[in-house]
């Protein structure tokens, strides 16, 4: 394991305007596993991940990517390192597969370079990776949600990036493509390469992949840790606001938070 | 949706249609030459002098205009359809027209009232034009930044403001009142030489830098999020963009007026049969623009009428403006219509 962490957060304020979303956030990434940010709605989960790679600049505190502060990167600098999906992203309507996988080249190739043989494979190999090699001329609007959703993880891809954001990129899906989706992203951690954070609502899946779970309320981190140890009854009831019950999957070991409706305590 | 051998076929088309378009134009006048004696006096030193004296200095200037202006026009629409994210955008939305028209009109209105305002004009129409374009884009700017719908709205706003000034003056007088007209409606007709050494390099510049643009228009294509993740400066990007298709525009209406219609078209047309990628829409916006623009001078020229100004005495073809969209809409609403569900 790299002694450099690809993200940490040091007392790290931001917010929009006058309002304030995080609070003073430590956070440390460690590289090749999958962080789950979980958290109510509104409690600036997604906020951690703009913060993380600067498209919100922190008020105060520091942002460290690769061990340097972020604010010493220019901003294609930050994207060959960090891919970011955000939460509803949207491309103009006959753009294909193909040519929106083709933006994630733009950190390297900036506005008047080519795509050497390089740029060309790490297309490819997105799309390979993705299982979009067959629809690769099929316009993004043709495509279910699944794969939509699957060729914006290759555009990220694409980007050659070691750590992936991603921001709730189940919401849209049913349930068998949330589960395609996340399987995909445990698939690209598990070389140890990638390190991947999932902003999540299901806890279900928070529980199921992810190696750690940051739950953040109120702009500040309550509780982070393995998912066993973070997603209790207490837990559930204290920031959720609904009671839960929390099994054993007597079949994978993982274990599964049910929640059964809101808190009447 | 097209893949690269395709667009490589719609570029050979294009530039055929192209190559033809202008060869039926020069061969078309007053006096009509038929194609092999256009391409004679075009490659052949020794064919009739008056095909030569015709083509060259007569009619060569008017198709290179054309030429030049419907490319600059199309590819100014397509790049501000990408800065305002409206397929309905065009270049007058840049204020370049307004601009350019109403310093033409207070010219020509004889506020300043000079003798010879013939050789001057397309300087200060291109004043003007610029000046409309700055001002569309510091009236919608709001802390450096320019949102896509701040920025249509204020140059509907500004146009209609620019426009109301120019009818004011035209009002106040009737001085050359055909000639302003023409600039409205938008012509090449008598165009010379020194008009294309005029456009030629504006062109020659403008419409590289507007092609380069291509892969900054893709970025700015998908939600502001995902760009500005890409690590594109996205406000630096629009204004650039728009920039630059506004000293497109500007070019073109110095040239010939307020073209209407070619700078929507253009672009519509390049997206129903190239899809959505820049890289394509761009040079075939182009494209189209050009072929648009001679197939509507080309029909232009073919009617004739005396214009109702008591000073005229011939028949002088329509202006290229007053058929364009007449010409153009049926063959965009079929692209259209075919290309969306």
């Amino acid at each position: 394991m790299n002694d450099v962490e690809p993200i940490r957060l040091e007392q790290v304020s931001a917010g929009y305007g006058r309002r304030m979303v995080l609070e003073g956030l430590d956070l440390r990434l460690e590289q090749g596993t999958i962080t789950a940010i979980v958290g109510p709605n509104g409690s600036g989960k997604s906020t951690v991940i703009r913060a993380m790679s600067r498209l919100l600049a922190a008020r105060s505190g520091v942002v460290f990517l690769d061990g340097r502060d972020i604010r010493n990167f220019g901003s294609r600098d930050i994207a060959r390192l960090v891919s970011v999906l955000p939460q509803s992203p949207s491309s103009p309507p006959g753009l294909t597969v193909r040519e929106l996988v083709e933006l994630g080249r733009f950190p390297h190739t900036g506005l008047f370079g080519r795509h050497g043989a390089e740029g060309k494979l790490a297309v490819e190999s997105a799309l390979t990776l993705t299982g979009l090699s067959g629809f690769a001329e099929r316009p993004l609007d043709e495509l279910s949600g699944g794969e939509r959703q699957r060729a914006w993880i290759a555009l990220a891809l694409a980007q050659g990036a070691n750590t992936l954001l991603l921001d709730e990129p189940t919401t849209f899906l049913d349930v068998r493509h949330q589960f395609e989706v996340l399987d995909l992203v445990a698939s690209l951690c598990a070389s140890g390469d990638m390190t991947v954070v999932l902003v999540l609502h299901d806890l279900l899946h928070a529980a199921n992949y992810a190696d750690r779970v940051v739950v953040v309320d109120s702009g500040r981190i309550v509780a982070d840790g393995a998912p066993s140890a973070v997603l209790t009854v207490e837990l559930m009831r204290t920031v959720f606001g609904v009671s839960a019950k929390i099994f054993t999957n007597p079949e994978s070991g993982r274990m599964v938070c049910l929640p059964i409706g809101p808190d009447r305590s | 949706m097209t893949s690269a051998r395709s667009f490589v076929a719609l570029v050979v088309v294009a530039g055929m249609a192209a190559v033809v378009l202008f060869i039926l134009h020069l061969g078309l006048g007053t006096v009509w030459i038929p194609p092999d004696r256009v391409i004679g006096a075009l490659v052949d030193g020794l064919a009739d002098p008056t095909d030569r004296t015709i083509v060259w200095d007569l009619r060569m200037p008017r198709a290179i205009l054309g030429l030049l202006v419907g490319c600059m026009l199309g590819l100014s629409g397509a790049l501000l359809q990408v800065v305002m994210r409206n397929r309905l955008a065009e270049p007058g939305l840049t204020g370049v027209s307004t601009g350019g028209i109403l310093a033409a009109v207070l010219f020509l209105g004889g506020v300043w009232g000079l003798p010879q305002p013939g050789r001057l004009l397309p300087f200060v129409v291109l004043v003007g034009a610029l000046a409309g374009g700055i001002l569309v884009l510091l009236v919608s700017s709001k802390r450096g930044g320019i949102d896509p719908l701040r920025l249509i709205l204020t140059a509907v706003i500004v146009n209609a403001i620019l426009g109301s000034l120019t009818a004011i003056v035209m009002l106040r007088s009737n001085y050359a009142l055909g000639n302003i007209l023409s600039w409205l409606i938008g012509s090449l007709h008598g165009r010379v030489w020194d008009d294309v050494w005029l456009a030629l390099p504006w062109a020659a510049v403008a419409i590289p830098a507007g092609l380069l643009a291509a892969r900054a228009a893709n970025v700015l294509q998908i939600d502001d999020e995902s760009g500005r993740a890409l690590g594109l400066p996205l406000q630096p990007a629009r204004v650039a963009l728009f920039g630059l298709a506004g000293v497109l525009a500007a070019g073109a209406v110095t040239v010939s007026g307020a073209i209407p219609f070619v700078g929507l078209m253009a672009p519509n047309a390049a997206r129903a049969v190239a899809g959505a990628d820049a890289r394509r829409v761009l040079p075939l916006a182009a494209m189209i623009g050009c072929l648009l623009l001679l197939a509507a001078d080309l029909v232009a020229q073919s009617f004739s009428i005396k214009p109702p100004i008591p000073s005229s005495a011939y028949r002088v073809g329509l202006p290229v403006g007053a058929v364009m969209a007449i010409l153009g809409a049926p063959l965009l609403i079929f692209l259209i219509r075919r290309s969306t569900r």
